[in-house]
């Protein structure tokens, strides 16, 4: 089952994906999750999540190898509960200044403002999060983002966004993307993407237009340029070697799947939603595609241990994941 | 005696694979694996964290970061499963899973149904009491919550809402706290009663009456439903249905979300015919107890039931006006004994209030 591949780093190669999820699999995943924490109260949620993400991970291979997700309930209820915490402080205060303090602008303010400023350090907080506990081959990946640089950054850009009513959106989105992707490792594999903010503002631009003239109907091929455009910048480089990313999503393929997908949902009450999320995972791996000359055998481990993860950044109020 | 079988392991420092051996005795607890290069080392079964991809095994160690064994075979996959249940080394979730689909749903059924008939018998009463224990002020501060951005949509009738009043302070409406009446201009026929003891009567619906007896009988209903924190009452069992609801729900979609929802409304509807009926009881005692006609309240379900053959009015469509309430009212009325004395002050202060 294991395919060798050849040293030779000059030779370029192309990698498989494969998703070997199954819709009553992970159905049964759900409804045991759906009786745990219905029995604890609501309580076990955490730990539902953790276990439908590592099955989602397990069932997803590259050249025959599968991934894996090591985060468990316990760390995600504890960042549950942090986060819990911090939002009863921001109404708390909200209250104090509504009803006491009688300043109902401030108030207001306020709330909006928090909300708003907590957006940069969870996108930072869960991405840590979430590439720390993920691994390939027993290798890990690992998020080495700035988190005071970016926070920075993403202000900025939401300033700008709000002063061009809008418009700056596109390169708020694409530098996010940017910023992210290229402090991602897989050992000592380097991701970088090379989304562009008017490139992606030109893209939308068109789709909205078209999807408006054919009465929705361009939305399915939309989809298909906005995924493609993800994926087509996505690139991972190893000293010199590299490896491309492409899509070979097509918008009839995206039209398959969420009309497929809604019918499920819509004929089944909502019950074969684990179906329709097996399908799009299958839909996303059969149609990403990669070709470089990186050799898979040959990546060192460089990321911090992730039980050191949970030392003094621990701290960090939104290291968990809660989307 | 030692068992061996040939696996892959991943060292947890580089993405190559090894080849090793991997030796173990019956009782499993601990596996010696064995590479090529003449290097061996120990693993406890105590340590061990595994997945299992049908009899594809993925082991890894809590010692050895990283690290990944992988044995492909069904026999090894069986006996390690029944070796680390007994070193209580799986979860509930995987033990639960490991039962197989038609066990999980029977499972699920029946705690489902559990859990609706609590919904539907437990719940109920249990909310109810709950009610009890809210404080009468708590009632006050939502019915003048409400009726304050009421107001400011809405015109009083000052004339008619004088005249009201008068009407009702005739009446011995058996109210326990202090009640205060409005007439509202308005097209919408239809009255109600808020927990603060305001009773709002729309000039619509008093165009139609022919009586004060059919007034009186409004205004007992009403009062009924404040005497007995009707909508107090509704706001326990509808907020205890919603939190089961969104609990049950938690790990469902939105689709489910949205069809649970309408049918908690519907399920708060039954809960109001069931108020509805208490109120009209009482209502009637009201008028009986002060020698008015109760076929006033017969009267006035006509004159609704009339008005809805244009359109159905407000006041039935939250006051689901059905046969068997009228024929309750008529059989009340042919079982009691009562008596009916004149009232003339009542029936001038209609008029005014009619003009």
């Amino acid at each position: 089952m294991e395919t060798l591949i050849t040293s030779d780093s000059d030779q370029t190669q192309n990698y498989r994906f494969d998703f070997f999820g199954k819709g009553s699999d992970y159905f049964a995943i759900m409804i045991v999750n759906w009786l745990l924490t219905v029995v604890t109260l609501g309580l076990y949620y955490p730990w539902a999540k953790a276990k439908s993400l590592r099955y989602i991970y397990g069932q997803t291979a590259l050249n025959d190898e599968r991934f894996h997700f090591a985060g468990t309930g316990a760390e995600m209820f504890r960042g549950f509960i942090k986060v819990v915490l911090f939002y009863i402080a921001i109404i708390a205060t909200y209250v104090l200044l509504l009803q006491v303090a009688k300043l109902p602008v401030l108030a207001i303010l306020f709330l909006y403002l928090s909300l708003f400023a907590i957006v940069p350090f969870a996108i930072h907080g869960s991405l840590r999060y979430r590439m720390s506990r993920t691994s390939y081959r027993g290798v890990r990946f690992g998020y080495r983002g700035n988190r005071d640089e970016f926070v920075k950054s993403f202000y900025k850009w939401a300033l700008l966004t709000l002063v061009t009513f809008g418009i700056y959106g596109s390169w708020l989105l694409m530098n996010i993307r940017r910023y992210t992707h290229q402090n991602i490792r897989y050992g000592d594999v380097e991701f970088s993407n090379n989304a562009d903010g008017g490139d992606y503002f030109i893209l939308n631009l068109k789709g909205y237009f078209l999807t408006a003239i054919t009465l929705g109907i361009y939305s399915f091929w939309w989809q298909k340029d906005i995924f493609n455009y993800y994926i087509d910048n996505m690139r991972m480089t190893k000293g010199e070697q590299e490896v491309r990313c492409y899509s070979t999503a097509t918008g009839g393929g995206f039209f398959e799947l969420l009309v497929v997908n809604l019918l499920i949902i819509v004929f089944t009450l909502g019950f074969g939603k684990a179906w329709a999320d097996i399908r799009t995972q299958k839909f996303i791996f059969d149609n990403v595609k990669m070709e470089g000359n990186i050799n898979i055998e040959e990546i060192n481990q460089t990321e911090e241990e992730y039980t050191n993860a949970m030392g003094e950044d621990a701290v960090d109020f939104f290291e968990i994941d809660l989307t | 005696m030692t068992n061996k079988i040939e696996a892959k392991y991943f060292d947890g420092q580089s993405s190559a694979s090894q080849q090793t051996i991997v030796a173990f005795d019956e009782t499993m607890n601990e596996f010696r694996l064995h590479f090529a290069a003449g290097t061996s080392f120990v693993w406890n079964l105590n340590d061990l964290r595994f997945e299992q991809y049908g009899h594809l095994l993925e082991i890894r160690n809590k010692n050895y970061s990283g690290a990944l064994l992988k044995i492909d075979d069904k026999n090894f996959s069986q006996s390690f499963y029944v070796a680390i249940k007994e070193n209580k080394g799986v979860d509930i979730h995987t033990r639960l899973l490991k039962l197989g689909f038609s066990k999980i749903l029977a499972i699920a059924v029946c705690l489902l149904g559990l859990v609706m008939l609590a919904y539907f018998y437990v719940l109920p009463p249990v909310a109810e009491k709950s009610a009890a224990l809210l404080p009468n002020s708590f009632d006050d501060q939502i019915g003048n919550m409400f009726m304050e951005t009421f107001l400011d949509h809405n015109t009083v009738d000052s004339a008619k809402t004088k005249y009201l009043r008068q009407f009702a302070s005739e009446l011995n409406l058996k109210n326990e706290k202090p009640l205060q009446f409005f007439v509202v201009e308005s097209n919408e026929v239809n009255a109600f009663a808020l927990p603060n003891g305001q009773i709002v009567i729309f000039t619509a619906i008093l165009e139609n009456m022919q009586s004060a007896g059919e007034l009186a009988a409004l205004l007992g209903h009403e009062v009924s439903h404040i005497n007995h924190r009707h909508s107090i009452k509704m706001l326990c069992r509808s907020l205890a249905g919603y939190l089961t609801v969104s609990l049950l729900l938690s790990d469902v979609n939105g689709v489910v979300t949205v069809l649970a929802e309408n049918a908690q409304q519907l399920h708060s509807l039954s809960y109001s015919r069931q108020f509805e009926q208490e109120a009209d009881e009482q209502g009637l005692k009201i008028l009986m107890d002060n020698n008015i006609d109760p076929n006033g309240m017969v009267q006035l379900f006509d004159q609704l039931e009339e008005e809805s053959e244009y359109a159905v009015p407000k006041i039935i469509s939250s006051h689901p006006l059905t046969k068997d309430r009228k024929e309750n009212m008529r059989r009340i009325i042919y079982e009691t004994v009562y008596e009916v004395k004149p009232h003339n002050k009542l029936n001038s202060l209609f008029e005014k209030i009619k003009r």
